[in-house]
């Protein structure tokens, strides 16, 4: 899945109603440095239109975006 | 503090006075009555959790800047200058109020605490000093509106994965179905109803199973309810919000805009989008219309735990929805038990205001300051905890855990959804 893009933090918020994904992701990328990569796993389907709000707003960057049956993954960097 | 950046605080402050605000900042007599009305000086009895106490903080920088006495004899009226250590204050009473309003149904004069906590919210955006985390979202929520053709298709990507539990929860025929055949029609010009639904799964397939289940000519918003401006208390971003919807309504000519389960979302959307060609109401208000009518049947039998009901503040107390939820547990066949006499009276959950939101940064504060809540619900003995709001919901399933209770938090809708009868 992450054979690409080295991950620098994982981040399981599966579960999670939104805003909560972002809400978590907004205080964890703080825990990497910039240029460093997180992977954020969700269930919640907000989570498509939430990520690339919240970057586009914090200036962070969605590498890559997956989705499985039951899981959307987000690469991002942080770059801001 | 710069002379420059008090000069414009003060200047914002001004933007907020009213006439009613000002008769706010004068009236209060002291009486105290208020007092134990806040559901956190019940639970924590510090004089700064007095509603009073909160609104004096504000009322002292009114004296300062906009009273005769302020000027010209600040410390006759304890008037206070605006600097660095105000400002903590006004943080502090802005958000340790959620804005309930219950000291406001006890104040003899109806001073309403949150309309003055919107001055110290508005004063705390325009020092750089309020939740980052409120702005964040409140900036996110902007940007997906701003953003919004472009994310169309990823939205509509989203809601097509919820569809088979849609149907799950109320089989339908492709005949049976509006706009395309979908059981989440969305962006459908001339449907009866526009459904504003949160971000999350949990707001859109029950609500949809039910709409699908009456028969209702609906559609989807593409915007979400919430309204994140107005929970930072930024007049710009609230009106920004709540406008893409209003436009939308408009735009598919719908009659009635129903508002999900989220409180903030309901009354701002009843009480500050004026005078339009379409009717605001509340997803419980529309279930009890629809079980009214006969367009949905309910399994009476699914409920065999004795149930109470929260009233979610901005739906109940301030947004006049209290039978309804009783209604439509009633025809739910559940053993209801209320929380209080008067539902006008009832215990705030501690979550509202943006607390919720604002996650584990105030998750001692909201558990501590929930202590009535927690109490109120255990001396009903009821197994079940429904509510109409998603804020309410994550607060009571915070302090559920917190307080060790054995009652499980549901939402009210999901409960109609899950009893009705194909």
């Amino acid at each position: 899945m992450s054979d690409e893009i080295n991950v620098d933090k994982v981040m399981d918020l599966k579960g999670m109603p939104c805003p909560m994904p972002i809400v978590k992701v907004s205080k964890g990328i703080k825990d990497v440095e910039v240029g460093q990569v997180i992977q954020a796993i969700s269930t919640d389907p907000g989570s498509l239109t939430d990520f690339p709000a919240w970057a586009r707003t914090s200036g962070n960057e969605i590498l890559k975006t997956e989705q499985t049956e039951e899981e959307f993954v987000f690469y991002i960097k942080r770059t801001a | 503090m710069e002379e420059k950046l008090r000069e414009e605080l003060i200047k914002l402050f001004e933007s907020k006075l009213s006439k009613p605000m000002q008769m706010y900042l004068e009236t209060c007599s002291r009486c105290g009555i208020c007092t134990p009305a806040c559901h956190a000086y019940a639970s924590m009895p510090q004089a700064k959790y007095t509603p009073a106490y909160r609104a004096e903080v504000v009322r002292r920088i009114f004296k300062k800047y906009f009273k005769l006495q302020g000027k010209i004899a600040p410390a006759l009226g304890a008037a206070k200058v605006l600097d660095e250590n105000t400002l903590d204050e006004l943080y502090e009473a802005a958000y340790s109020c959620t804005g309930c309003r219950r000291c406001m149904v006890y104040c003899p004069f109806g001073i309403d605490t949150q309309q003055i906590m919107s001055i110290a919210k508005l004063l705390l955006i325009g020092a750089n000093a309020e939740p980052e985390l409120l702005t964040m979202l409140a900036d996110v929520s902007v940007s997906k509106g701003e953003g919004i053709e472009d994310m169309k298709e990823s939205f509509m990507q989203g809601l097509k994965r919820l569809e088979d539990q849609v149907l799950e929860k109320w089989k339908m025929e492709a005949g049976e179905m509006e706009a395309g055949e979908t059981p989440i029609p969305i962006d459908v010009e001339g449907a009866d109803l526009l459904y504003v639904a949160l971000a999350g799964a949990h707001s859109i397939i029950p609500a949809a199973a039910v709409f699908n289940a009456a028969g209702e000519k609906w559609t989807l918003s593409f915007f979400e309810a919430v309204n994140f401006g107005a929970f930072v208390g930024d007049p710009t971003k609230t009106k920004l919000i709540l406008d893409r919807i209003v436009n939308e309504a408009n735009r598919l000519k719908v009659k009635e805009v129903c508002i999900c389960e989220c409180g903030t979302a309901f009354r701002v959307m009843k009480q500050m989008s004026g005078s339009q060609p379409f009717e605001v109401s509340s997803i419980t208000d529309v279930h009890a219309k629809y079980i009214r009518e006969g367009k949905i049947k309910l399994d009476k039998s699914k409920l065999n735990l004795p149930v109470t009901y929260h009233d979610p503040c901005q739906i109940a107390r301030n947004g006049g929805v209290i039978d309804a939820p009783r209604y439509v547990l009633q025809q739910l066949g559940a053993d209801y038990r209320e929380l209080s006499a008067d539902p006008k009276y009832n215990w705030c959950c501690g979550g509202g205001g943006g607390l919720v939101a604002m996650g584990d940064e105030t998750h001692d504060f909201r558990m501590k300051s929930a202590k009535v809540k927690a109490d109120q619900v255990q001396q009903t003995e009821a197994k079940i905890l429904a509510t109409a709001c998603e804020n309410c919901h994550a607060q009571l399933s915070d302090i559920s855990k917190h307080y060790n209770m054995d009652v499980e938090v549901k939402y009210l809708s999901s409960m109609v959804a899950d009893a009705l009868i194909q």
